[in-house]
């Protein structure tokens, strides 16, 4: 398949990198590629436009507040394991968690 | 979700475009491994400040992304509260200067696998199956212009609980890897490590799950009626 010099790549070529895009997981070199691309392409725009809107959902969606109780039960729960690898320590060497 | 077929030459050169693109993602792994801290003299006092100090400043984070694993405010909270006394237990072996979050969402990760989903595991996919599938997963041809901008508009206004409500509905792998690139704006390596699967698999994961969801949110704003005389918007994304 060949393409002008408009369009050194094609859109299937775009449409199958969507995520790689939006994701910035794409070098300069690439995202360059697609930007270029997308200046000429209004479809192919659209479709990065409603894949990134979604992205943009979720991220708005999801920002949830912890509780203070739970704020208060994890700062417990760490002096505890604090007391408990003190005590170790004392006279062991640090345990391996994972 | 059916796959829209399309012919062989249109195809081929994009997938080895795509495996070198897999390829150069893989070199990169692993992230920075956790190694022992090099012995500065610190007490356990010292530890658990800086702990404190570095790590409760995720607390509000590691509890969206639990409610979003276990669907529950308890199990979440309790998750969370394991996941931070297991990481302080640990974190004389976590390397300062690494990338913490991410050592925590392992950790979160980890907990919520071994404590709520052990009965529920799912077999492991063949890495080379995942990529021809997300491959074909995805229409690669677009729609006239006007169409997207109909469907963007109706998506912005979908209130946060059909979002919530949506990825609830996606399995759990898909919408793990889709909050953590999305919510968190973890990179794919960093995606890998914390669900301890290969690249490619976390690209099959957002693929899929973005195609599900995007289908679930169509539904919603049609189903609120923000899709207006636009039937076939919703019919596209359906695909």
């Amino acid at each position: 398949m060949s393409y002008g010099p408009r369009h050194p790549i094609g859109c299937d070529q775009i449409l199958s990198r969507v995520y790689f895009f939006i994701d910035n997981e794409l070098d300069e070199a690439d995202s360059r590629q697609i930007r270029q691309h997308l200046d000429a392409c209004a479809p192919c725009l659209d479709e990065v436009a409603v894949e990134r809107l979604v992205k943009a959902l979720v991220a708005r969606s999801c920002s949830e507040r912890a509780p203070v109780e739970l704020r208060q039960r994890v700062v417990f729960s760490i002096r505890q394991v604090q007391l408990e690898v003190s005590q170790l320590e004392l006279g062991h060497p640090r345990p391996d968690v994972d | 979700m059916v796959a829209m077929l399309l012919p062989q030459a249109l195809v081929e050169p994009d997938r080895r475009e795509v495996r070198a693109m897999i390829d150069r993602l893989e070199r990169t792994l692993p992230l920075p491994v956790m190694t022992q801290t090099p012995e500065v003299e610190e007490t356990v006092e010292e530890r658990t400040a800086r702990f404190e100090r570095d790590a409760m400043v995720y607390l509000d984070q590691l509890y969206s992304a639990g409610l979003r694993m276990t669907r529950n405010p308890q199990d979440a909270e309790d998750l969370v509260q394991e996941t931070y006394a297991k990481a302080f237990a640990a974190f004389h072996q976590f390397k300062p200067g690494t990338n913490l979050k991410a050592w925590l969402y392992r950790i979160l990760t980890n907990s919520f696998i071994n404590t709520y989903r052990k009965k529920q595991r799912q077999p492991i996919q063949d890495s080379h199956d995942v990529i021809e599938d997300w491959q074909l997963a995805r229409a690669e041809t677009h729609t006239p212009a006007g169409l997207k901008s109909a469907e963007a508009q109706a998506l912005e206004h979908l209130p946060d609980s059909d979002v919530k409500d949506a990825l609830q509905q996606i399995p759990e792998d898909f919408r793990l890897a889709v909050y953590l690139a999305d919510v968190e704006g973890f990179a794919y390596k960093e995606i890998a490590e914390i669900m301890g699967t290969p690249v490619g698999t976390v690209m099959s994961r957002l693929h899929r799950g973005r195609g599900q969801l995007r289908t679930l949110l169509a539904d919603y704003a049609r189903g609120r009626g923000l899709v207006h005389e636009q039937s076939d918007v919703a019919e596209e994304v359906t695909q």
